[in-house]
Protein backbone atom coordinates (compact mmCIF):
# COMPACT_ATOMS: atom_id res chain seq x y z
CA UNK A 1 0.00 0.00 0.00
CA UNK A 2 1.09 3.50 -0.97
CA UNK A 3 1.90 5.16 2.30
CA UNK A 4 1.85 8.46 1.29
CA UNK A 5 -2.32 8.14 0.42
CA UNK A 6 -4.46 10.37 2.27
CA UNK A 7 -5.47 9.22 5.82
CA UNK A 8 -8.86 9.43 4.80
CA UNK A 9 -7.95 6.94 1.54
CA UNK A 10 -6.66 4.49 4.37
CA UNK A 11 -9.28 4.69 6.43
CA UNK A 12 -11.46 4.02 3.44
CA UNK A 13 -9.28 1.54 2.37
CA UNK A 14 -9.01 0.02 5.89
CA UNK A 15 -13.02 -0.41 5.73
CA UNK A 16 -13.48 -1.89 2.41
CA UNK A 17 -11.03 -4.23 3.16
CA UNK A 18 -12.78 -5.60 6.68
CA UNK A 19 -16.62 -5.39 4.83
CA UNK A 20 -14.14 -7.94 2.28
CA UNK A 21 -13.39 -10.03 5.06
CA UNK A 22 -9.85 -10.01 4.51
CA UNK A 23 -6.60 -8.81 6.92
CA UNK A 24 -3.45 -7.08 5.31
CA UNK A 25 -0.70 -6.23 7.46
CA UNK A 26 -0.29 -3.43 4.97
CA UNK A 27 -3.07 -1.84 6.67
CA UNK A 28 -1.22 -1.83 9.88
CA UNK A 29 1.46 -0.23 8.14
CA UNK A 30 -0.62 2.73 6.55
CA UNK A 31 -2.43 3.17 9.94
CA UNK A 32 0.99 3.38 11.63
CA UNK A 33 1.68 6.95 9.51
CA UNK A 34 -1.89 7.82 10.88
CA UNK A 35 -0.75 7.37 14.04
CA UNK A 36 2.63 8.63 14.24
CA UNK A 37 0.86 12.17 12.54
CA UNK A 38 -1.77 12.50 15.67
CA UNK A 39 -0.07 11.19 18.44
CA UNK A 40 1.80 14.21 19.74
CA UNK A 41 -1.27 16.11 19.60
CA UNK A 42 -4.17 13.55 21.16
CA UNK A 43 -1.71 12.24 23.71
CA UNK A 44 -1.26 16.16 25.25
CA UNK A 45 -4.99 17.01 25.09
CA UNK A 46 -5.56 14.12 27.05
CA UNK A 47 -2.21 14.39 30.04
CA UNK A 48 -3.75 18.00 30.01
CA UNK A 49 -7.17 16.56 31.02
CA UNK A 50 -6.45 13.62 32.92
CA UNK A 51 -2.82 14.86 34.92
CA UNK A 52 -2.05 11.11 35.58
CA UNK A 53 0.31 9.90 32.37
CA UNK A 54 -0.23 6.42 32.23
CA UNK A 55 -4.10 7.06 32.27
CA UNK A 56 -3.36 9.82 29.64
CA UNK A 57 -1.34 7.22 27.47
CA UNK A 58 -4.14 4.57 28.20
CA UNK A 59 -6.91 6.72 26.90
CA UNK A 60 -4.93 7.68 23.87
CA UNK A 61 -4.33 4.63 22.93
CA UNK A 62 -7.71 3.80 23.33
CA UNK A 63 -8.51 6.27 21.37
CA UNK A 64 -6.91 5.25 18.35
CA UNK A 65 -7.68 1.85 19.03
CA UNK A 66 -11.44 2.92 18.29
CA UNK A 67 -10.77 4.86 15.29
CA UNK A 68 -8.83 1.52 13.82
CA UNK A 69 -11.92 -0.52 14.86
CA UNK A 70 -14.82 1.26 14.47
CA UNK A 71 -14.20 4.77 13.25
CA UNK A 72 -17.13 5.97 10.45
CA UNK A 73 -17.14 5.05 7.03
CA UNK A 74 -15.07 8.39 5.80
CA UNK A 75 -17.19 10.44 3.55
CA UNK A 76 -15.50 13.76 1.68
CA UNK A 77 -16.69 15.25 5.09
CA UNK A 78 -14.61 13.05 7.75
CA UNK A 79 -12.40 14.91 9.68
CA UNK A 80 -9.85 12.77 11.17
CA UNK A 81 -8.14 15.12 13.55
CA UNK A 82 -12.11 16.39 14.43
CA UNK A 83 -12.71 13.06 15.12
CA UNK A 84 -9.93 11.71 17.57
CA UNK A 85 -10.05 14.72 19.38
CA UNK A 86 -13.96 14.10 19.93
CA UNK A 87 -13.38 10.63 21.08
CA UNK A 88 -10.23 11.77 23.01
CA UNK A 89 -11.99 14.72 24.52
CA UNK A 90 -15.06 12.31 25.89
CA UNK A 91 -12.86 9.78 27.37
CA UNK A 92 -11.17 12.16 29.62
CA UNK A 93 -14.23 13.72 30.45
CA UNK A 94 -15.34 10.28 31.69
CA UNK A 95 -11.72 9.64 33.46
CA UNK A 96 -12.00 12.92 35.23
CA UNK A 97 -16.19 12.01 35.96
CA UNK A 98 -15.22 8.87 37.57
CA UNK A 99 -12.25 10.65 39.54
CA UNK A 100 -14.71 13.42 40.60
CA UNK A 101 -16.39 10.27 42.12
CA UNK A 102 -13.36 8.95 44.42
CA UNK A 103 -12.08 12.49 45.02
CA UNK A 104 -15.22 13.56 46.68
CA UNK A 105 -15.01 10.14 48.70
CA UNK A 106 -11.64 11.46 49.73
CA UNK A 107 -13.01 15.07 50.35
CA UNK A 108 -15.65 13.76 52.94
CA UNK A 109 -13.21 11.39 54.70
CA UNK A 110 -10.78 14.41 55.30
CA UNK A 111 -8.21 13.46 52.60
CA UNK A 112 -8.21 16.14 50.57
CA UNK A 113 -5.15 15.82 48.47
CA UNK A 114 -4.10 19.54 48.61
CA UNK A 115 -3.29 19.19 52.31
CA UNK A 116 -1.29 15.86 51.68
CA UNK A 117 0.62 18.06 48.18
CA UNK A 118 4.49 18.31 48.27
CA UNK A 119 5.13 21.31 50.49
CA UNK A 120 8.18 21.95 48.39
CA UNK A 121 6.39 23.01 45.33
CA UNK A 122 5.68 27.20 45.28
CA UNK A 123 2.30 28.67 46.35
CA UNK A 124 1.59 30.10 42.84
CA UNK A 125 1.97 26.52 41.07
CA UNK A 126 0.05 25.07 43.48
CA UNK A 127 -2.49 27.43 42.96
CA UNK A 128 -2.65 26.75 39.25
CA UNK A 129 -2.87 23.04 39.52
CA UNK A 130 -6.19 23.96 42.06
CA UNK A 131 -7.28 26.14 39.39
CA UNK A 132 -7.01 23.30 36.99
CA UNK A 133 -8.56 20.76 39.06
CA UNK A 134 -11.85 23.13 39.37
CA UNK A 135 -11.22 23.74 35.09
CA UNK A 136 -11.32 19.83 34.69
CA UNK A 137 -13.90 19.20 36.90
CA UNK A 138 -16.25 22.33 35.90
CA UNK A 139 -16.20 20.66 32.18
CA UNK A 140 -17.18 17.00 33.70
CA UNK A 141 -20.14 19.07 34.88
CA UNK A 142 -21.09 20.44 31.99
CA UNK A 143 -23.61 18.69 29.51
CA UNK A 144 -21.35 15.91 27.37
CA UNK A 145 -21.77 18.17 24.14
CA UNK A 146 -20.85 21.62 25.75
CA UNK A 147 -17.71 20.06 27.18
CA UNK A 148 -16.38 18.66 24.26
CA UNK A 149 -17.64 21.40 22.07
CA UNK A 150 -14.99 23.65 24.70
CA UNK A 151 -12.32 21.12 24.62
CA UNK A 152 -12.09 21.13 21.02
CA UNK A 153 -12.25 24.98 20.44
CA UNK A 154 -9.77 25.86 22.73
CA UNK A 155 -7.78 23.06 21.68
CA UNK A 156 -7.39 24.57 18.56
CA UNK A 157 -9.65 22.75 16.21
CA UNK A 158 -10.94 25.11 13.18
CA UNK A 159 -14.83 25.21 13.65
CA UNK A 160 -15.19 23.67 10.71
CA UNK A 161 -13.24 20.64 12.03
CA UNK A 162 -15.44 20.65 15.38
CA UNK A 163 -18.30 20.42 13.18
CA UNK A 164 -17.41 17.68 11.25
CA UNK A 165 -16.94 15.96 14.06
CA UNK A 166 -19.73 16.59 15.88
CA UNK A 167 -22.08 16.43 13.13
CA UNK A 168 -22.78 20.04 13.23
CA UNK A 169 -23.86 22.67 11.15
CA UNK A 170 -20.94 25.38 11.15
CA UNK A 171 -22.93 28.30 11.45
CA UNK A 172 -24.51 26.84 14.56
CA UNK A 173 -20.60 26.99 16.16
CA UNK A 174 -20.86 30.60 17.16
CA UNK A 175 -24.03 30.35 19.16
CA UNK A 176 -23.38 26.85 20.73
CA UNK A 177 -19.67 27.83 21.71
CA UNK A 178 -21.66 30.88 23.53
CA UNK A 179 -23.47 28.60 25.31
CA UNK A 180 -21.41 26.47 26.52
CA UNK A 181 -18.63 29.02 27.60
CA UNK A 182 -21.47 30.73 29.49
CA UNK A 183 -22.24 27.59 31.25
CA UNK A 184 -18.41 26.66 31.63
CA UNK A 185 -18.22 30.04 33.70
CA UNK A 186 -21.45 29.43 35.79
CA UNK A 187 -19.70 25.91 36.81
CA UNK A 188 -16.55 27.23 37.39
CA UNK A 189 -17.48 30.10 39.59
CA UNK A 190 -19.62 27.89 41.39
CA UNK A 191 -16.86 25.39 42.46
CA UNK A 192 -14.72 28.54 43.38
CA UNK A 193 -17.47 30.64 44.41
CA UNK A 194 -16.12 33.41 42.67
CA UNK A 195 -18.76 36.32 41.72
CA UNK A 196 -19.13 37.17 38.14
CA UNK B 1 -28.55 49.40 8.10
CA UNK B 2 -30.74 47.87 11.01
CA UNK B 3 -29.65 44.47 10.36
CA UNK B 4 -27.64 43.84 13.65
CA UNK B 5 -25.50 40.72 14.15
CA UNK B 6 -27.27 38.02 16.40
CA UNK B 7 -24.92 36.77 19.54
CA UNK B 8 -23.83 33.65 17.83
CA UNK B 9 -22.12 35.56 14.70
CA UNK B 10 -20.62 38.17 17.26
CA UNK B 11 -19.26 35.34 19.01
CA UNK B 12 -17.99 33.71 15.76
CA UNK B 13 -16.22 36.44 14.62
CA UNK B 14 -13.83 36.78 17.81
CA UNK B 15 -12.36 33.29 15.92
CA UNK B 16 -12.40 34.99 12.89
CA UNK B 17 -15.18 32.86 11.73
CA UNK B 18 -17.44 35.53 10.25
CA UNK B 19 -18.46 35.82 6.57
CA UNK B 20 -17.34 38.96 5.46
CA UNK B 21 -20.55 40.46 5.08
CA UNK B 22 -21.86 40.28 8.28
CA UNK B 23 -17.48 41.60 9.55
CA UNK B 24 -18.55 44.54 7.35
CA UNK B 25 -21.99 45.63 9.75
CA UNK B 26 -19.39 44.74 12.37
CA UNK B 27 -16.59 46.76 11.78
CA UNK B 28 -19.09 50.05 11.52
CA UNK B 29 -22.04 49.05 13.95
CA UNK B 30 -20.74 50.48 17.72
CA UNK B 31 -24.09 48.72 18.97
CA UNK B 32 -22.80 45.23 17.78
CA UNK B 33 -19.24 45.99 19.33
CA UNK B 34 -20.39 46.97 22.42
CA UNK B 35 -22.73 44.01 22.43
CA UNK B 36 -19.27 41.75 21.20
CA UNK B 37 -17.66 43.11 24.26
CA UNK B 38 -19.22 40.74 26.89
CA UNK B 39 -19.03 38.11 24.79
CA UNK B 40 -15.14 38.76 24.30
CA UNK B 41 -14.65 38.92 28.34
CA UNK B 42 -16.14 35.59 28.77
CA UNK B 43 -14.59 34.00 25.88
CA UNK B 44 -11.01 35.24 27.15
CA UNK B 45 -11.88 33.82 30.73
CA UNK B 46 -12.68 30.75 29.42
CA UNK B 47 -9.74 30.50 27.30
CA UNK B 48 -7.02 31.47 29.72
CA UNK B 49 -8.65 28.69 32.03
CA UNK B 50 -8.56 26.04 29.65
CA UNK B 51 -5.00 27.25 28.01
CA UNK B 52 -3.13 24.65 30.10
CA UNK B 53 -5.15 21.72 27.93
CA UNK B 54 -2.86 22.46 24.82
CA UNK B 55 0.24 23.89 26.60
CA UNK B 56 3.41 21.51 26.26
CA UNK B 57 3.78 19.68 29.35
CA UNK B 58 6.86 18.35 31.37
CA UNK B 59 5.23 15.36 32.62
CA UNK B 60 6.38 12.38 31.46
CA UNK B 61 6.03 11.63 27.65
CA UNK B 62 5.50 8.60 25.67
CA UNK B 63 7.04 9.17 22.22
CA UNK B 64 5.33 8.22 18.97
CA UNK B 65 7.72 4.93 18.35
CA UNK B 66 6.69 3.65 21.88
CA UNK B 67 3.17 4.35 21.55
CA UNK B 68 3.17 2.78 18.37
CA UNK B 69 5.03 -0.16 19.54
CA UNK B 70 2.75 -0.81 22.56
CA UNK B 71 -0.46 -0.10 20.40
CA UNK B 72 0.50 -2.88 18.22
CA UNK B 73 1.51 -5.17 21.11
CA UNK B 74 -1.73 -4.82 23.31
CA UNK B 75 -4.78 -3.07 21.44
CA UNK B 76 -4.30 -4.88 18.28
CA UNK B 77 -4.13 -7.89 19.75
CA UNK B 78 -7.57 -7.25 21.45
CA UNK B 79 -10.89 -7.95 19.70
CA UNK B 80 -14.44 -6.86 19.89
CA UNK B 81 -15.94 -5.03 22.80
CA UNK B 82 -18.03 -7.33 25.35
CA UNK B 83 -20.82 -4.77 24.47
CA UNK B 84 -20.17 -6.36 20.75
CA UNK B 85 -20.24 -9.70 22.03
CA UNK B 86 -22.90 -9.78 24.01
CA UNK B 87 -24.88 -8.50 20.62
CA UNK B 88 -23.90 -11.05 18.11
CA UNK B 89 -21.69 -13.95 20.00
CA UNK B 90 -22.99 -17.38 18.94
CA UNK B 91 -24.18 -18.17 22.78
CA UNK B 92 -26.71 -14.97 22.19
CA UNK B 93 -28.41 -17.29 20.30
CA UNK B 94 -28.27 -20.08 22.72
CA UNK B 95 -29.37 -18.44 25.98
CA UNK B 96 -29.32 -14.62 24.59
CA UNK B 97 -32.85 -13.99 23.60
CA UNK B 98 -33.87 -14.24 27.20
CA UNK B 99 -31.39 -11.24 27.97
CA UNK B 100 -31.44 -9.25 25.05
CA UNK B 101 -35.25 -8.85 25.58
CA UNK B 102 -34.99 -8.26 28.49
CA UNK B 103 -32.18 -5.46 28.16
CA UNK B 104 -34.50 -4.59 25.53
CA UNK B 105 -37.09 -4.11 27.53
CA UNK B 106 -36.25 -2.79 30.61
CA UNK B 107 -36.18 0.24 28.66
CA UNK B 108 -38.94 -0.47 26.55
CA UNK B 109 -41.84 -1.83 28.33
CA UNK B 110 -45.57 -0.83 27.76
CA UNK B 111 -47.17 2.12 28.55
CA UNK B 112 -49.08 3.46 26.08
CA UNK B 113 -50.94 6.61 27.79
CA UNK B 114 -53.79 6.06 25.44
CA UNK B 115 -54.30 3.21 27.49
CA UNK B 116 -53.42 5.26 30.89
CA UNK B 117 -55.37 3.75 34.00
CA UNK B 118 -54.04 1.52 37.04
CA UNK B 119 -54.10 -1.36 34.96
CA UNK B 120 -50.83 -2.76 34.02
CA UNK B 121 -50.21 -3.28 30.28
CA UNK B 122 -49.14 -6.23 28.44
CA UNK B 123 -46.24 -6.95 26.13
CA UNK B 124 -46.16 -8.88 23.28
CA UNK B 125 -43.63 -9.24 20.54
CA UNK B 126 -45.03 -9.57 17.01
CA UNK B 127 -42.17 -7.71 15.02
CA UNK B 128 -38.82 -6.59 15.05
CA UNK B 129 -37.22 -3.77 14.47
CA UNK B 130 -33.76 -2.83 14.28
CA UNK B 131 -31.94 0.73 15.51
CA UNK B 132 -28.53 1.38 14.48
CA UNK B 133 -26.76 2.74 17.75
CA UNK B 134 -23.40 4.49 17.88
CA UNK B 135 -21.34 2.98 20.48
CA UNK B 136 -18.29 4.72 21.11
CA UNK B 137 -19.79 6.69 23.79
CA UNK B 138 -21.14 3.54 25.17
CA UNK B 139 -18.07 1.31 25.40
CA UNK B 140 -16.66 3.07 28.36
CA UNK B 141 -19.71 1.60 30.52
CA UNK B 142 -17.69 -1.41 30.87
CA UNK B 143 -15.67 0.02 33.33
CA UNK B 144 -16.60 1.26 36.66
CA UNK B 145 -19.91 2.82 35.34
CA UNK B 146 -20.79 -0.51 33.53
CA UNK B 147 -20.31 -2.86 37.03
CA UNK B 148 -22.09 -0.52 38.82
CA UNK B 149 -25.61 -1.06 36.38
CA UNK B 150 -24.80 -4.54 36.45
CA UNK B 151 -25.13 -4.05 40.24
CA UNK B 152 -28.04 -1.95 40.16
CA UNK B 153 -30.17 -3.90 37.80
CA UNK B 154 -29.38 -7.13 39.46
CA UNK B 155 -30.10 -5.71 43.09
CA UNK B 156 -33.43 -4.99 41.65
CA UNK B 157 -34.79 -8.27 40.05
CA UNK B 158 -36.77 -10.84 42.45
CA UNK B 159 -36.22 -14.20 40.88
CA UNK B 160 -39.75 -16.01 40.87
CA UNK B 161 -38.68 -18.56 38.67
CA UNK B 162 -34.98 -19.54 37.54
CA UNK B 163 -34.46 -21.07 34.10
CA UNK B 164 -32.32 -24.17 35.09
CA UNK B 165 -29.88 -26.19 33.16
CA UNK B 166 -30.65 -26.75 29.39
CA UNK B 167 -31.59 -30.45 28.58
CA UNK B 168 -31.47 -32.33 25.21
CA UNK B 169 -34.51 -33.51 23.11
CA UNK B 170 -34.20 -36.23 20.89
CA UNK B 171 -36.48 -34.85 17.70
CA UNK B 172 -38.92 -31.98 17.54
CA UNK B 173 -41.75 -33.97 18.95
CA UNK B 174 -39.96 -34.60 22.26
CA UNK B 175 -38.79 -30.83 22.66
CA UNK B 176 -42.29 -29.59 21.25
CA UNK B 177 -43.59 -31.84 24.46
CA UNK B 178 -41.10 -30.30 26.75
CA UNK B 179 -41.53 -26.58 25.79
CA UNK B 180 -45.76 -26.63 25.60
CA UNK B 181 -45.47 -25.18 22.22
CA UNK B 182 -44.76 -26.32 18.51
CA UNK B 183 -41.22 -26.53 17.84
CA UNK B 184 -40.37 -26.39 14.40
CA UNK B 185 -36.93 -28.37 13.06
CA UNK B 186 -36.08 -28.42 9.25
CA UNK B 187 -37.06 -31.26 7.14
CA UNK B 188 -34.33 -31.95 5.15
CA UNK B 189 -31.57 -30.45 7.48
CA UNK B 190 -30.10 -32.78 10.28
CA UNK B 191 -29.27 -30.87 13.76
CA UNK B 192 -26.46 -31.84 15.77
CA UNK B 193 -28.32 -31.25 18.65
CA UNK B 194 -31.79 -29.79 20.22
CA UNK B 195 -31.71 -28.63 23.74
CA UNK B 196 -34.29 -27.36 25.61
CA UNK B 197 -34.10 -24.63 28.25
CA UNK B 198 -37.06 -23.52 30.86
CA UNK B 199 -38.32 -20.22 30.87
CA UNK B 200 -37.87 -17.92 33.79
CA UNK B 201 -40.09 -14.97 35.69
CA UNK B 202 -38.65 -12.28 37.38
CA UNK B 203 -39.85 -8.66 38.87
CA UNK B 204 -37.79 -5.70 38.36
CA UNK B 205 -38.51 -2.81 40.61
CA UNK B 206 -37.28 0.65 39.42
CA UNK B 207 -35.07 2.49 41.20
CA UNK B 208 -35.06 6.25 39.68
CA UNK B 209 -32.65 7.88 42.15
CA UNK B 210 -30.30 5.42 41.88
CA UNK B 211 -30.85 4.81 37.75
CA UNK B 212 -30.27 8.93 37.49
CA UNK B 213 -27.51 8.78 39.59
CA UNK B 214 -25.90 6.16 37.21
CA UNK B 215 -27.18 8.43 34.02
CA UNK B 216 -25.52 11.09 35.94
CA UNK B 217 -22.29 8.92 36.69
CA UNK B 218 -22.55 8.00 32.77
CA UNK B 219 -21.96 11.24 31.71
CA UNK B 220 -25.66 11.47 30.86
CA UNK B 221 -27.25 14.76 33.32
CA UNK B 222 -29.09 15.83 30.76
CA UNK B 223 -30.93 12.59 30.59
CA UNK B 224 -33.94 12.88 32.90
CA UNK B 225 -35.98 9.93 34.16
CA UNK B 226 -39.39 10.77 34.71
CA UNK B 227 -40.28 10.73 38.14
CA UNK B 228 -43.44 8.32 37.51
CA UNK B 229 -41.37 5.31 36.72
CA UNK B 230 -40.01 5.41 40.74
CA UNK B 231 -40.83 2.22 42.29
CA UNK B 232 -42.58 0.68 39.31
CA UNK B 233 -42.43 -2.99 39.36
CA UNK B 234 -41.52 -4.62 35.83
CA UNK B 235 -42.98 -8.39 35.78
CA UNK B 236 -41.34 -10.33 32.77
CA UNK B 237 -42.33 -13.79 32.05
CA UNK B 238 -40.08 -15.26 29.83
CA UNK B 239 -41.34 -18.71 28.38
CA UNK B 240 -39.10 -22.01 27.54
CA UNK B 241 -37.32 -22.23 24.31
CA UNK B 242 -35.46 -24.06 22.15
CA UNK B 243 -32.29 -24.36 20.18
CA UNK B 244 -31.25 -26.36 17.42
CA UNK B 245 -27.68 -26.75 16.73
CA UNK B 246 -26.51 -27.28 12.96
CA UNK B 247 -22.68 -28.47 12.90
CA UNK B 248 -20.25 -28.14 15.62
CA UNK B 249 -21.12 -25.74 17.66
CA UNK B 250 -20.27 -24.63 21.45
CA UNK B 251 -21.47 -27.00 24.30
CA UNK B 252 -24.03 -25.26 26.87
CA UNK B 253 -22.39 -24.79 30.02
CA UNK B 254 -24.00 -26.01 32.99
CA UNK B 255 -24.35 -22.61 34.83
CA UNK B 256 -26.06 -21.22 32.17
CA UNK B 257 -23.72 -18.75 31.51
CA UNK B 258 -22.47 -18.07 28.18
CA UNK B 259 -19.25 -20.14 27.13
CA UNK B 260 -16.18 -18.49 26.63
CA UNK B 261 -15.29 -18.22 22.94
CA UNK B 262 -12.44 -16.43 23.90
CA UNK B 263 -11.71 -13.32 21.91
CA UNK B 264 -8.96 -14.06 19.02
CA UNK B 265 -10.86 -15.32 16.45
CA UNK B 266 -9.89 -19.08 17.33
CA UNK B 267 -13.29 -19.76 18.10
CA UNK B 268 -14.82 -18.30 14.75
CA UNK B 269 -12.38 -20.69 13.12
CA UNK B 270 -13.66 -23.86 15.55
CA UNK B 271 -16.98 -23.12 15.04
CA UNK B 272 -17.17 -21.53 11.49
CA UNK B 273 -20.30 -24.27 10.22
CA UNK B 274 -22.17 -23.87 13.20
CA UNK B 275 -25.29 -22.76 12.83
CA UNK B 276 -28.01 -22.33 15.56
CA UNK B 277 -31.90 -21.97 15.03
CA UNK B 278 -33.86 -20.64 18.50
CA UNK B 279 -37.43 -20.44 19.12
CA UNK B 280 -39.27 -18.68 21.49
CA UNK B 281 -43.21 -18.06 22.26
CA UNK B 282 -42.76 -14.13 23.25
CA UNK B 283 -42.03 -12.98 26.66
CA UNK B 284 -44.94 -11.20 28.46
CA UNK B 285 -44.19 -7.94 30.33
CA UNK B 286 -46.91 -6.30 32.63
CA UNK B 287 -45.90 -2.73 33.57
CA UNK B 288 -48.12 -0.06 35.55
CA UNK B 289 -49.59 2.05 32.60
CA UNK B 290 -48.34 5.35 34.08
CA UNK B 291 -44.87 4.44 32.60
CA UNK B 292 -44.39 5.78 29.00
CA UNK B 293 -42.98 3.62 27.00
CA UNK B 294 -41.69 6.11 24.45
CA UNK B 295 -40.68 8.56 26.73
CA UNK B 296 -38.13 5.80 28.04
CA UNK B 297 -37.29 3.84 24.57
CA UNK B 298 -36.12 7.63 23.68
CA UNK B 299 -34.29 8.12 26.92
CA UNK B 300 -32.49 4.85 26.07
CA UNK B 301 -31.97 5.63 22.53
CA UNK B 302 -30.35 9.20 23.44
CA UNK B 303 -28.49 7.46 26.25
CA UNK B 304 -26.75 4.34 23.61
CA UNK B 305 -25.67 7.76 21.23
CA UNK B 306 -28.61 9.26 18.96
CA UNK B 307 -29.35 12.78 19.11
CA UNK B 308 -32.49 13.65 20.65
CA UNK B 309 -34.38 14.35 16.99
CA UNK B 310 -32.82 11.42 15.37
CA UNK B 311 -34.06 9.05 18.90
CA UNK B 312 -38.00 11.70 18.48
CA UNK B 313 -37.54 10.49 15.51
CA UNK B 314 -37.27 6.62 15.33
CA UNK B 315 -39.66 6.82 18.26
CA UNK B 316 -42.31 7.81 16.47
CA UNK B 317 -41.97 4.98 14.19
CA UNK B 318 -42.46 1.70 16.76
CA UNK B 319 -45.15 0.67 18.32
CA UNK B 320 -43.41 -0.34 21.53
CA UNK B 321 -45.99 -2.85 23.02
CA UNK B 322 -45.35 -4.85 20.14
CA UNK B 323 -41.93 -4.63 18.48
CA UNK B 324 -38.71 -6.20 19.79
CA UNK B 325 -35.84 -3.42 19.30
CA UNK B 326 -32.53 -4.83 18.62
CA UNK B 327 -29.47 -2.24 18.95
CA UNK B 328 -27.04 -2.91 16.75
CA UNK B 329 -23.81 -1.09 16.23
CA UNK B 330 -23.95 1.59 13.69
CA UNK B 331 -21.40 1.32 10.96
CA UNK B 332 -20.23 -2.12 12.13
CA UNK B 333 -22.92 -3.93 11.50
CA UNK B 334 -25.42 -3.77 8.27
CA UNK B 335 -29.08 -4.98 8.24
CA UNK B 336 -31.90 -5.95 6.09
CA UNK B 337 -35.60 -6.73 5.49
CA UNK B 338 -35.73 -10.36 3.55
CA UNK B 339 -38.43 -12.73 2.71
CA UNK B 340 -38.66 -15.73 5.21
CA UNK B 341 -40.82 -18.03 6.23
CA UNK B 342 -44.20 -16.72 4.71
CA UNK B 343 -43.01 -13.31 6.87
CA UNK B 344 -40.72 -10.84 6.70
CA UNK B 345 -37.82 -10.91 8.44
CA UNK B 346 -34.46 -8.56 9.16
CA UNK B 347 -30.88 -10.35 8.64
CA UNK B 348 -28.10 -8.63 10.57
CA UNK B 349 -24.26 -9.16 9.59
CA UNK B 350 -21.14 -8.06 11.49
CA UNK B 351 -18.38 -8.30 8.51
CA UNK B 352 -14.86 -8.62 10.62
CA UNK B 353 -11.07 -9.95 9.09
CA UNK B 354 -11.58 -12.71 11.58
CA UNK B 355 -15.18 -13.50 13.25
CA UNK B 356 -18.04 -12.27 10.84
CA UNK B 357 -21.34 -13.15 12.19
CA UNK B 358 -24.82 -12.86 11.25
CA UNK B 359 -28.41 -12.84 13.38
CA UNK B 360 -32.00 -13.28 11.06
CA UNK B 361 -34.79 -12.83 13.11
CA UNK B 362 -38.74 -13.12 12.31
CA UNK B 363 -41.75 -13.46 14.22
CA UNK B 364 -44.18 -15.89 13.01
CA UNK B 365 -47.59 -16.92 14.69
CA UNK B 366 -46.48 -15.04 17.88
CA UNK B 367 -43.01 -17.52 18.05
CA UNK B 368 -39.63 -15.83 17.66
CA UNK B 369 -36.84 -17.28 15.53
CA UNK B 370 -32.92 -16.25 15.38
CA UNK B 371 -30.87 -17.96 13.28
CA UNK B 372 -27.46 -17.07 13.50
CA UNK B 373 -23.81 -18.43 13.15
CA UNK B 374 -20.12 -17.07 12.89
CA UNK B 375 -18.98 -16.89 9.16
CA UNK B 376 -20.06 -14.68 6.30
CA UNK B 377 -22.54 -17.63 4.74
CA UNK B 378 -26.30 -15.49 6.24
CA UNK B 379 -27.62 -17.70 3.12
CA UNK B 380 -27.82 -20.48 5.21
CA UNK B 381 -29.81 -19.08 7.98
CA UNK B 382 -32.08 -18.34 4.66
CA UNK B 383 -32.32 -21.74 3.45
CA UNK B 384 -32.86 -23.03 7.12
CA UNK B 385 -35.49 -20.37 7.42
CA UNK B 386 -37.18 -21.53 4.24
CA UNK B 387 -37.12 -25.69 4.80
CA UNK B 388 -39.34 -25.15 8.45
CA UNK B 389 -42.01 -27.29 8.25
Amino acid sequence: MDESLPHESVLHLMKLRKRNNTSDESLIVAFESLFHEYWAPIYRLLLGMVIDPSEAEDLALETFLRLYKHHPVPEAEFNTRGWLQRVAANLALQSIRSFKRREQYELNAGKDALEQAPQHQPPEIMAEKEDQRFVRLALAQMNERQAELLVMRHSGLAYKEIAQALNLAPTSMGPLLLRAEREFEKQYRALTKEKP
Amino acid sequence: MNNHLNDGQLRAALDGELDSEALTHLETCPQCQSRQKAHRAQMELVADKLAFLSAPTKNARLSSTSAWSRFKQHKLTQKETPMFKKLFAIPLIRYGIPALLVLTLVFAFPGARAFASELLNLFRIQQVAVVPVDFTGMQSLNGAVGNDIGQLISNSITMTKKPGNPVDAADAAQASQLTGFNVRVPKDITPSRISVMNGSDFTITVDRAKAQALLVEAGRSDLALPAEIDGAKISVSIPNSVSVDFGTCPSPSADGDSPNLGNNGSASRRYADCVILAEIPSPSVSAPASVDVAQLAQIALEFSGMTSDQAKAFTATVDWTSTLVVPIPKNAASYEQVSVDGVTGTLIQRPSDDAPQFLLLWVKNGIIYAIGGLGSNSQQAIQIANSLP
